[in-house]
């Protein structure tokens, strides 16, 4: 008996001490865009920009973004024959959203013909026309140019690299992925080409492989407009004259602190790299929510009164375990909030009206866990156990019901959140937590609280009782 | 002993398979409804997945985001999604391709409203945001769910049941489209994720029913098979009523208080799916789904011969 009274005070104070602490360090929910706003990015185009093109910028950009993590549910549209309007809700890290999304970047690999470490200024033998003298960098490239002088921001120290033409482009590339290498303990991106690219890639590895180890010639320019992104050379390992086969790399990044951003980055840019138009920001402006203060405070009060019905509901049917379920609404209600709270910190996680949608039905889940055990409770006493006994066994049978019903909405919001996009992802993603947490109090609070009452006067006797409701 | 009472006690005797016709004439008549509607007129396509008209304006008068939507509708364009930029400066206003002379009053309304000069609003053609990518993409990762979770319930209960549940969730979902088509309400990512929030609840809704018929099965060894769905449907009828009303109530409270009292139109689209799905998806459970199981189960050799044994004994009995 003392044990489940502690484990009950302790889930009441884990869930209610959550919450105020999270109201007190002022970490409320993240609102998404349709309830708080954002920021909009007017990009534009050149006039008379192919729509078709157009069209397929916006699919690249709606990639970029869920690839970029922060960003829960942008909104993105054409607007008129060349603009696209681009809105992120709130984000931390602002500026590099905005850039991700509008970085032209046309993508390409180029043979290194020579490296200059360390000298950003004058080169030798640069009379070369669009050489810029001040800087010996190449102006305005042809990714085709047979010589081509562009600068590598390398980890160490920035270099100048003279660059050969290009042999392969964006659409070579069939998906890049960080991954870690646990046997070497190191990042790495994970490159798969195209079949067209793989031929490519063989040939143009087989011949960086034909120089010694250590010269610059052996290395491959990951080239994005006009920065040498990652010049990773072909491992000593690579037969020369037969390079890379099979359509598939690996780029070592390395093992420094930030090499896991740094190798998600290369592997967006790979990804993602060229964006067939090139747009201008034309415009940064602050959007309010789409659905208006008005609407939210509506949904709120509707919200409050419906559940206030809920629980007049749940007393009149099932009197003291009615209550029992009101008080662990409570506690569902103060864990999820305090769950969206510390998600919204940590991961961007942001709150939309599909999310709130999730919480709706899944308070009518949790409420359904409820109802479906003291149901088996009342059936129990009817059938003639004493109070303890119905109590005891209708929590496993219940408990079975509970879950094959809870694995279904689990699957459900698993398979939405890693298949779906936008909305319908901030859907699974509420209903995935809410489902969960269901599970947990079940047995954390449901459980305790249930037993315990029916050893006090409101188990057994009078019209407020368990045995009450069961008459 | 009154109905309630009964109810409670989960000692009603409805007989919900030998009634089956009944309850398959109800649900074939409003599946017509559904598809010839949706057949006739189709179904209003919200902005994002088509497009329409964007406007903005220059906010002078300072109005808010419910002065400039009621504004709108005064002028009978409703459904327009509005938006304050730069803290009220100026206001960008989306709506479906308006007709010239509505959007003519529209413009009027705009300018009343936000004290601009007609000249400083710039109207230009907004293409569709990716409504069309959510859906397709929601579309994979439906079918992917529904197979997996017949794998899941033919394993957890049975593959029959798996079948009827996938038959009751179509109903609701039949129905959910019949009633945005019948009403005209506009289709908008929002709606996709309430039609998704309908099929969890069907399925969750049909899970529990069914884990009871099956609880019955191992227990019941002289009962057919209808007999025991009847007697599993009687048994969770106040269950799955106390649970449709707790589930209902929030829904229906954001559908009747926030949109037509509040005057809220974004909730309302989204409730009246939600509504409806949900309060179909506890009707075909019962009425849809275990009556098309006890028929399939009826024709399998083992409850053949289980119903023929029963009808002798009563036979022999009465003798």
């Amino acid at each position: 008996m003392t044990r489940r009274v502690v484990g009950l005070v302790v889930v009441l104070a884990v869930a209610w001490g959550g919450l105020a602490a999270l109201i007190a360090a002022g970490m409320t929910p993240r609102l998404g865009l349709d309830l708080q706003g954002g920021t909009a990015v007017v990009l534009t185009a050149a006039e008379g920009t192919d729509p078709d093109l157009l069209a397929v910028s916006v699919e690249i950009m709606i990639q970029r973004i869920e690839g970029f993590g922060q960003v829960q549910e942008p909104d993105i549209s054409i607007s008129g024959d060349n603009t696209v309007v681009v809105q992120l809700p709130g984000v931390e890290d602002e500026q590099r959203a905005i850039e991700a999304v509008g970085q032209t970047g046309q993508l390409s690999f180029r043979p290194v013909l020579a490296a200059f470490p360390g000298i950003i200024g004058p080169l030798a033998g640069t009379n070369t026309p669009n050489v810029d003298n001040q800087t010996g960098l190449t102006i305005e490239d042809d990714i085709y140019a047979e010589s081509a002088y562009l600068l590598h921001e390398g980890s160490f120290q920035p270099e100048v690299l003279e660059l050969g033409a290009a042999e392969l482009e964006g659409d070579d590339v069939a998906d890049a992925v960080p991954i870690f290498d646990t046997s070497s303990a190191v990042w790495a991106v994970s490159l798969d080409l195209t079949g067209e690219g793989a031929v490519k890639f063989a040939d143009m590895t087989g011949e960086a492989a034909s120089y010694p180890p250590g010269d610059p010639r052996r290395q491959i320019a990951i080239v994005l407009d006009e920065l040498v992104v990652s010049a990773p050379a072909v491992n000593p390992s690579v037969q020369p004259g037969v390079g890379i086969t099979g359509g598939r790399a690996l780029i070592t990044v390395g093992s420094a602190e930030d090499a896991q951003k740094e190798a998600a980055d290369l592997a967006l840019i790979l990804r993602y790299g060229s964006l067939p138009v090139e747009f201008e920001i034309s415009a940064v402006q602050k959007v309010s929510g789409t659905l208006g203060a008005d609407s939210l405070q509506a949904g709120i009060i509707a919200g409050l009164l419906g559940l206030a019905l809920v629980a007049i509901v749940l007393m009149v049917i099932y009197r003291s375990l009615g209550l029992l379920a009101i008080l662990g609404l409570t506690v569902f209600g103060s864990l999820l909030i305090t769950l969206f709270g510390l998600l919204g910190e940590w991961q961007g996680l942001t709150l939309t009206l599909a999310g709130i949608t999730g919480i709706i039905v899944s308070i009518g889940i949790t409420t359904d866990s409820y109802i479906v055990y003291y149901e088996r409770i009342k059936e129990n006493l009817r059938s003639g156990m004493d109070i303890e006994e119905a109590v005891e066994l209708g929590f496993v049978k219940a408990y079975r019901t509970i879950l094959t019903a809870d694995t279904v909405s689990l699957l459900a919001a698993g398979l939405l959140y890693a298949l779906a996009v936008g909305a319908v992802k901030g859907f699974a993603i509420a209903l995935g937590l809410a489902t969960l947490l269901d599970i947990f109090i079940v047995r954390a609070y449901t459980r305790r609280a249930v037993s315990l009452l029916a050893e006090t006067p409101l188990g057994s006797g009078g019209w407020f009782s368990i045995e009450g409701a069961a008459k | 002993m009154s109905a309630w009472s009964r109810l409670n006690r989960g000692e009603t005797t409805i007989d919900f398979v030998g009634k089956r016709k009944r309850w398959f004439t109800i649900s074939a008549v409003l599946l017509l409804i559904s598809i010839a509607s949706f057949a006739i007129s189709g179904l209003n396509l919200g902005l994002e997945f088509e497009g329409g008209l964007g406007l903005q304006s220059p906010n002078p008068a300072g109005a808010d985001v419910a002065e400039v939507r009621s504004a709108l509708e005064d002028v009978g364009v409703d459904d327009a999604t509005i938006q304050m930029l730069d803290d009220g400066e100026a206001v960008r206003i989306t709506t479906k391709e308006l007709d010239t002379e509505i959007l003519e009053v529209a413009v009027d309304a705009v300018v009343d409203v936000t004290g601009a000069e007609r000249a400083e609003i710039s109207i230009e053609a907004v293409g569709p945001t990716f409504g069309a990518l959510i859906a397709r993409r929601a579309l994979i990762a439906l079918a992917v769910f529904l197979g997996v979770v017949v794998l899941f319930i033919s394993w957890r209960l049975e593959f029959k049941m798996a079948l009827a549940g996938l038959a009751a969730l179509l109903h609701d979902l039949l129905i959910t489209v019949g009633v945005y088509s019948l009403t005209g309400f506009p289709v908008t990512p929002a709606t996709l994720v309430a039609v998704l929030v309908i099929l969890g609840y069907s399925l969750y809704d049909t899970v529990v029913v069914f884990d009871k018929v099956e609880e019955l099965v191992e227990i019941e060894e002289q009962k057919t098979y209808s007999e025991i769905v009847n007697q599993a449907m009687n048994a969770v009828l106040s269950r799955s009523l106390a649970t449709s009303l707790t589930s209902l109530l929030p829904v229906g409270s954001i559908l009747f208080v926030g949109s037509f009292i509040l005057g809220a139109p974004t909730l309302r689209d989204f409730a009246l799916a939600l509504f409806v799905g949900i309060a179909a998806g506890t009707y075909s459970s019962i009425f849809v789904a275990a009556p098309l199981l006890a028929t399939w189960k009826e024709r399998e050799e083992e409850w053949q011969d289980r119903a023929e044994w029963v009808s002798r004994r009563a036979k022999s009995g009465r003798r």
